[in-house]
């Protein structure tokens, strides 16, 4: 029989993966982690495909049981991470033997927590992803009890006399800070804003209770629309900032509807969006203007950075003699047409 | 990098798939292509009327598609504008942007659908508690009730795109005399079929959920199908006919999809 995860603690936590791509012409969000570059980092740890479902720990106490020896990797949000009652690192592969209990807590700087497991586990699927999707009714948090079907057994690779950390693999590990630095470009429709515009880099805002996946509220000086007329509804892009009425700023993020009316000041960049799944509500962000060109080479910089790591895992597995997951294909994204 | 394709005529450079520098195709001056942030790009239809520009972004979003470039994973198109989403560390906005200026080249201002339209006959009750807000739309528009069902279900409306939320068919109103006001106060909650109008569009709601858009019926059939590919059986260009039955009929259609809706029978256009 094959070996589970088992949750004890749920606080409040999902199955997530990098979310439904290739579907947005059908009209369905992508969703999916919501800090992709923790979520990825985590996966690559384990030697996983960097779509391979894992959990999303959103800002409460969780903990876990594995009834077999496995390898995880949590990274994300600071926490205390433990293996049965011993502190273990963030952002490098933690051995986990049979019947030990993770647990993460203290979630306090940061909101999203990513735990991945050598091999993944097994996930139900919905157009192509396991990520939740609240409108489609997909994927409902778990709860204490709930059983993760591990894919891959694992040797133990603990060495029984120590619990010196086994790996030093160096992770590109993002910064967080208690005042975030979001950076954005220009969108489509900034000159829909004329002067106001640059309200959006003049002073913080902050993030009400009113955000989530699919999108964040904040509150501050907001730009206004200088121009009148009906906007048509069109697809805007994740990371979309909008000015929908009222004192609060718009911005969309994994879960937005495809379509919306609202003129496109400003978008978050990729990088951005990562930071953006991490801010605590009542917590304050700087804009802070990028060109397309310095929001390109950041985006590619960080993404290349996973694929140094992913050969650092590659090299530490085969030296250490764990087996690379035989993982399913999850597949790049489609191809628009496929 | 915000450079009109109107100074940018003669389409060069390599790509993932084709040559599109051998093709000195006159640009499209009916289409401008602005970036979207560090992941998107958006094409525009300008300079032309409402239905023409509907047809040219679904025509370039279909003809995009046929291409299947390297990081593009996603095309929104709606009624004057195409999303293009890609991801920036497999491709670039110069390449994307060469590829849809290429393709609306090749298109023109005025081409011709790419799949002929299907027309979909859509079972609906009308107001009660199906369709709250039909009375309040009735007198807010000086008609009957019987009126604004009749104008309702007594066209075929054209599904414009699929939009928020979850591929909701978004369609053109019907005939009535003036827009119909969103309502004051958005439901927390509107049921699944539930068929609503405002301003001069009408929507089948596909799944529960929030919506501030009168409702004047719902419908018993299924709208999407969860575990088919793609999850909706209906296409921009394909049109609805409600046809009011009575709550008593409810149940003879509550098993079906509104893939089983298609109405082989007539052909239009």
């Amino acid at each position: 029989m094959a070996d589970t995860l088992t949750i004890r603690t749920p606080g409040i936590v999902t199955v997530q993966d990098l979310g439904r791509v290739g579907r947005s012409r059908y009209g369905l969000p992508a969703n999916g982690a919501a800090d992709q570059h923790s979520a990825r980092v985590a996966n690559v740890l384990c030697g996983n495909h960097d779509r391979a479902p894992l959990l999303e720990i959103t800002a409460l106490d969780f903990s876990c049981v594995s009834s077999g020896d496995t390898l995880i990797a949590v990274t994300g949000a600071p926490a205390e991470v433990t293996v049965d009652g011993v502190i273990r690192p963030q952002w490098e592969p933690i051995p986990v033997q049979a019947g030990e209990t993770i647990k993460i807590t203290g979630i306090h700087r940061g909101l999203r927590v990513y735990l991945a497991v050598l091999g993944s586990f097994e996930a139900d699927y919905l157009q192509g992803s396991c990520a939740p999707d609240t409108i489609l009714g997909f994927g409902p948090a778990l709860r204490a009890g709930d059983e993760l079907t591990l894919r891959t057994p694992c040797p133990p690779i603990d060495h029984p006399f120590s619990r010196i950390p086994l790996f030093r693999l160096k992770a590109p590990v993002p910064a967080f800070p208690t005042t975030w630095t979001i950076d954005v470009t220009d969108g489509p429709d900034r000159a829909e804003f004329g002067d106001t515009g640059r309200r959006l880099f003049d002073a913080p805002f902050t993030v009400t209770p009113r955000s989530n996946h699919i999108g964040l509220r904040l509150q501050g000086v907001v730009p206004r629309r200088v121009t009148k007329g009906e906007v048509l509804s069109r697809g805007v892009p994740i990371g979309a900032v909008e000015v929908p009425a009222g004192d609060e700023l718009l911005v969309l993020h994994r879960g937005r509807g495809v379509t919306a009316g609202y003129p496109v000041l400003a978008v978050v960049t990729a990088t951005g969006l990562s930071s953006l799944a991490q801010v605590r509500p009542g917590q304050t962000i700087h804009f802070r203007h990028r060109t397309l060109d310095q929001a390109v080479t950041t985006h590619r910089a960080q993404r290349e950075a996973i694929d140094a790591l992913r050969t650092r895992v590659h090299t530490a597995f085969e030296a250490l003699r764990i087996r690379a997951p035989a993982g399913r294909d999850y597949g790049a994204p489609a191809p628009v047409g496929a | 990098m915000n450079s009109l394709l109107a100074d940018d005529p003669i389409v060069n450079g390599p790509t993932t798939k084709g040559s599109y520098g051998n093709a000195k195709a006159k640009a499209n001056a009916n289409v401008t292509i602005a970036d979207c942030g560090d992941s998107a790009l958006v094409a525009k239809a300008v300079g032309l009327a409402a239905e023409p520009a509907w047809q040219l972004v679904h025509a370039l979003a279909g003809a995009l598609n046929a291409v299947q470039l390297t990081g593009v994973h996603d095309v929104v198109p709606t009624y004057d504008a195409l999303l293009v989403e890609f991801d920036c560390a497999a491709t670039d906005h110069d390449t994307v942007r060469r590829v849809l200026a290429h393709e609306a080249a090749r298109l023109g201002p005025h081409p011709a659908p790419a799949t002929p339209p299907r027309r979909f006959v859509v079972p609906v009750v009308y107001g009660g508690d199906y369709g709250p807000d039909l009375p309040e739309v009735a007198a807010q528009l000086g008609l009957t009730e019987g009126e604004i069902i009749a104008l309702h279900s007594g066209s075929d409306l054209t599904v414009r795109c699929l939009g928020a939320p979850a591929g909701a068919p978004m369609t053109d109103g019907p005939p009535f005399p003036k827009p119909v006001p969103r309502l004051a106060s958005p439901r927390i909650r509107v049921d699944a079929g539930s068929v609503a109008v405002a301003g001069r569009q009408a929507v089948i709601c596909p799944m529960p959920s929030p919506g501030g858009w009168p409702l004047l019926g719902r419908t018993p059939v299924r709208v999407l199908d969860l575990h088919s590919d793609p999850i909706t059986a209906y296409r921009p260009g394909d049109t609805f006919r409600f046809r009011p039955i009575e709550p008593q009929q409810w149940d003879d259609y509550a098993d079906l999809s509104l893939a089983d809706c298609t109405d082989p029978e007539v052909r239009h256009g």
